[in-house]
């Protein structure tokens, strides 16, 4: 079956059964990695993806529901010889990345989150992360980005 | 003063690991490789009957197909050589490798898998250590004598090692004891669950085996690939990939082998990445234990003697666990004054996943044990917990158990800090009026691994360094911005003017592994060595281009510069070049070694971590309030005293500090990799629950500035220590709460409850 939509504001054809994970087609034929197979049973949270700006565990979602419908992911956040956006940059100056395998995954969560509320609280930044496993870093400093970025937005920190 | 050391730099890697670009393991030959699937044992012991694979060859899309025919018939481990690469005659646990498959996708080899004729005649397992230690039992491996060994120790046939610490006159000291208090606990399997799964990519060519992989410890898995495959080491390179965590789960090689073999034959880069099923059950967790302590205490709860038994799970074969089999020991008697103990840890096999290492290997039940028993003879005695702690705690020139005499322990420093941030009469605000309340606090000592590393150090022509060593960045930003860091600081560069080439056994000098907080401590007294030398040369060089004397110049802002004089100056760009018409290029090497431990040599068998190499001190406290309606607990409130010698990088020793934490939370309350008849029942993150940002409690951090006279810039390791404690202090919290023993982990709500039912009363204990 043929399928159509768009990867980071690009079209794609891609080829392949109904049920295929999309998570397999992004980093197969599409060649994007960034997302992780972490677990491939939507408990880890390392592939999410946003699928017309909702986080989507992207090892559960089959091909056909992304028809027609915008995916986004990690490296669609910045341009890649671009600047960092303000989420990466925040992560990697409050120390939030360790193995940086959990982190693809924890920055699509929080693009959705702050593409709702710019300027969240402790609860929800949390909350956003609910789906997200991280092994490396207790979550601390990633949450701490997360509020930094909230607090630039005007939000209190 | 130091311009770099000391300040939160980024990491190299970050800017790839955030915008997604950073190739993991996982990631390497996703597409144009062949993928490999294993066949592994169905049932936990048996023999082989018949292995048939022509049908399942004969497939689309397969290339090959091996089994222990294919292969030499060795056997290899890191101490113990016990572990042939397949199963032969015999297999030995559930998940245990049986063939090997390589097809055009994952799918088809998933297919010829299940076309594999296997028919094994099944052996009753000896599914428990109980099983595995009973009178005339079966003999897991029968030709357990003729296994090479890296280094001798005590075995005897289901005993795949014993390690004993015996000194002084331990029975004179409970005959004349006040009171002799005597405990015994368990504790579970907890699995390392790195977001990667092992993962590896393996390729022939030049007649060399080269494989991709997130090794912790890459030349580890050389010797291992070098035993299984029959040949020398030189004809294996590792090179490391980007690693998705590991926490000890990738010291060993596990799949490496395997991708070898199969693009050997098919003449194809191969892949092969287990699933999550998988590493839960086959990829090897922190081992189950049980422990039985005893002490003799005067009545003023001084400790005068002790002993303890432990056994340690091995599972089918040996991993470091058997390199640790001391380490209960030492935790036992390396914190408090133990003046004459006895203490035995046997590492058992057993018809189960083998088990591994997993960040503080052996110390966290260990130390859970102890504490839990020291509240104990506090509770007899009607001493306060945390004076116990204080009487017996060792002080800065006092020896431990072994003899090993602790120069520069800081448990009075780290006590005193605790009790500034969260006083141990006041207690925490709670929202829950019904809210059992309880307080837990503790002290270990631990240790910096010593193992072996070096690193070259050179000047690039456009003056930045460049570094070549084969430390292995798991994360911890060690190698991507400690050891920058290091080197930047040497030489008057910025981090990113230094470039450190990734982990590559062809490349890097021997490294003893990213393991036991060893790899910046080591790299970065390599590195220290390394640039001292190239120093030297940069300012005999220079020393001609500013017609100066060499003693005169030093190293700042990227250039040689004429000290107190600003103006006389010569980037260091110029002198590299210079020096490729004059001196040569400029380039040392640095190299390092942790002399032993001083200790009392006539006292322990079968130890190879004989004492506390590079010592540090460290004291966690924790307060938490459990439902009395449902068990539950929560964390108010988590402190840690840590002593990391000197923290190159503040951010990012935190960041190891909360995550060591939390991993530890999820042992003490969580994580539970459970195993029945042989089978380990979790095959998934559903029922093998890992903490999420809901569990992570609020945690204070002071670091103890405690400066290593031997560390680069007098840091101590850091990484591994701050998951160690924390099971211990929360037991003792909730035992607290409670006013019930905590004998077993993890401390689920339903094992609250019923030790609330017991006898209907909860109030707290004494404290
Ligand atoms: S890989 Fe999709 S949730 Fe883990
Ligand atoms: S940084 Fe390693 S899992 Fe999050």
């Amino acid at each position: 079956m043929p399928h159509s939509f768009t990867v980071n504001d690009r079209r794609v054809e891609v080829e392949a059964p109904d049920m295929t994970p999309l998570l397999s087609v992004l980093r197969g034929p599409l060649g994007l990695t960034g997302a992780k197979p972490g677990c491939g049973e939507g408990r880890c949270g390392a592939c999410t993806v946003l699928v017309d700006g909702r986080p989507a565990a992207s090892c559960l979602t089959p091909l056909a529901l992304a028809e027609g419908r915008e995916v986004r992911t990690v490296e669609g956040l910045a341009e890649p010889d671009g600047p960092l956006n303000p989420l990466q940059d925040a992560l990697l100056e409050h120390g939030g990345v360790q193995c940086g395998a959990c982190t693809p995954g924890i920055l699509m969560a929080l693009t959705a989150l702050f593409e709702r509320d710019a300027t969240p609280d402790e609860a929800a930044v949390k909350e956003s992360l609910a789906g997200n496993i991280c092994r490396c870093t207790g979550y601390h400093k990633i949450v701490e980005a997360a509020l930094a970025v909230a607090g630039a937005n005007g939000g209190r920190s | 003063m130091t311009r770099v050391v000391g300040t939160n730099a980024r990491r190299a890697d970050g800017e790839d690991k955030v915008r997604g670009t950073a190739v993991y393991g996982m990631d390497h030959g996703v597409t144009g490789t062949l993928q490999a699937r294993l066949l592994r044992s169905p049932v936990p012991a048996g023999r082989i009957r018949r292995l048939d694979t022509a049908r399942a060859a004969a497939l689309p899309g397969v290339h090959a197909i091996i089994t222990a025919a294919d292969v030499p018939d060795t056997t290899s481990g890191w101490i113990l050589k016990d572990q042939p690469m397949f199963a032969r005659e015999e297999v030995r646990y559930i998940g245990e490798p049986i063939a090997a498959v390589a097809a055009e996708t994952t799918e088809q080899a998933e297919d010829a898998v299940a076309a594999i004729e296997l028919e094994i005649d099944p052996l009753e397992p000896l599914a428990d250590m109980d099983a595995a230690l009973a009178d005339g039992a079966r003999l897991i491996h029968p030709n357990w004598e003729s296994y090479p060994m890296l280094a001798p120790g005590p075995r005897s046939g289901n005993v795949a090692w014993e390690s004993t610490l015996d000194r002084g006159d331990v029975d004179a000291a409970f005959a004349a004891a006040h009171l002799v208090v005597e405990d015994e606990f368990t504790t579970q399997r907890q699995h390392q669950s790195p977001i990667e799964p092992h993962a590896a990519v393996g390729r022939f060519e030049g007649g060399r085996y080269v494989v991709h992989s997130p090794a912790q410890f890459p030349f580890l898995v050389r010797d291992r690939l070098a035993e299984w495959l029959g040949v020398p080491a030189s004809k294996v390179r590792v090179v490391v990939t980007t690693i998705g965590g590991g926490f000890g789960g990738k010291i060993d090689a596990m799949l490496e082998p395997f991708v070898c073999v199969l693009a050997r034959k098919t003449g194809r880069p191969v892949r092969l990445v287990n699933t999550r099923a998988e590493e839960l059950q086959t990829a090897g967790p922190r081992e189950n234990a049980r422990i039985r302590i005893r002490t003799a205490v005067s009545a003023e709860g001084e400790i005068l003697g002790q002993e303890a038994d432990t056994i340690a799970d091995n599972g089918a074969y040996s991993g470091e666990i058997v390199a640790c089999a001391a380490v209960p020991g030492l935790v036992f008697g390396g914190t408090y004054r133990v003046p004459v103990a006895r203490y035995r840890t046997r590492v058992v096999y057993t018809n189960t996943a083998p088990t591994a290492a997993f960040r503080g290997v052996n110390g966290p039940y260990a130390m859970f044990a102890l504490e839990q028993h020291l509240d104990h003879i506090a509770a007899k005695l009607g001493i306060d917990r945390r004076e116990l702690r204080l009487r017996n705690v060792v002080k800065a020139g006092e020896s431990i158990a072994n003899g090993q005499v602790l120069d520069d322990a800081v448990f009075d420093k780290g006590f005193a800090r605790v009790e500034e941030i969260a006083p141990w009469a006041e207690q925490a605000p709670s929202g829950n009026p019904r809210a059992l309340r309880g307080k837990g606090i503790g002290a270990v000592t631990w240790l910096t691994n010593p193992g072996p590393g070096g690193a070259t150090v050179k000047i690039n022509e456009d003056g930045t360094a460049g570094v070549i060593c084969a430390g292995a960045e798991i994360g911890t930003g060690a190698v991507a911005v400690g050891l920058r860091q290091i080197v930047a600081e040497e030489l008057g560069l910025t981090p990113d003017q230094v470039v450190i080439l990734p982990a590559d056994t062809d490349a890097g000098t021997y490294d003893g592994g990213a393991q036991g907080s060893r790899t910046l401590f080591s790299l970065g007294n390599a590195a220290v060595q390394a640039s001292t030398q190239v120093r030297e040369q940069l300012l005999a060089v220079a020393a001609n281009l500013l017609e100066a004397s060499a003693a005169d110049l030093e190293l700042a802002d990227g250039h040689v510069r004429v000290k107190g004089s600003p103006g006389a100056q010569v980037p260091l760009a110029a002198v590299a070049l210079t020096a490729l018409h004059t001196a040569g290029p400029i380039s040392a090497t640095g190299r390092h070694i942790t002399p032993p431990v001083q200790f009392d040599s006539g006292c322990l068998t079968g130890a190879l971590f004989t004492g506390f190499a590079t010592p540090t001190y460290h004291v966690h406290s924790a307060e938490v309030e459990v439902d009395p309606d449902t068990g539950k607990v929560t964390i108010l409130r988590y402190v840690v005293a840590q002593d990391v010698g000197r923290a190159i990088n503040p951010q990012q020793v935190e960041g190891q500090i909360h995550g060591g934490v939390l991993q530890g939370v999820g042992y003490a309350l969580y994580e539970d990799l459970r195993v029945a008849d042989g089978v380990t029942l979790d095959a998934s993150l559903e029922s093998y629950r890992l903490p999420t940002a809901f569990e992570a409690p609020p945690i204070d951090i002071a670091l103890l500035d405690n400066p290593w006279p031997d560390g680069p810039y007098g840091a101590k390791g850091a990484g591994e220590p701050s998951l160690i404690p924390v099971a211990a202090v929360i037991a003792s919290a909730v035992s607290d709460a409670i006013g019930k023993p905590i004998r077993n982990l993890p401390i689920t709500p339903f094992d609250v409850l019923a030790a609330l039912r017991e006898d209907g009363t909860t109030e707290g204990s004494t404290r």
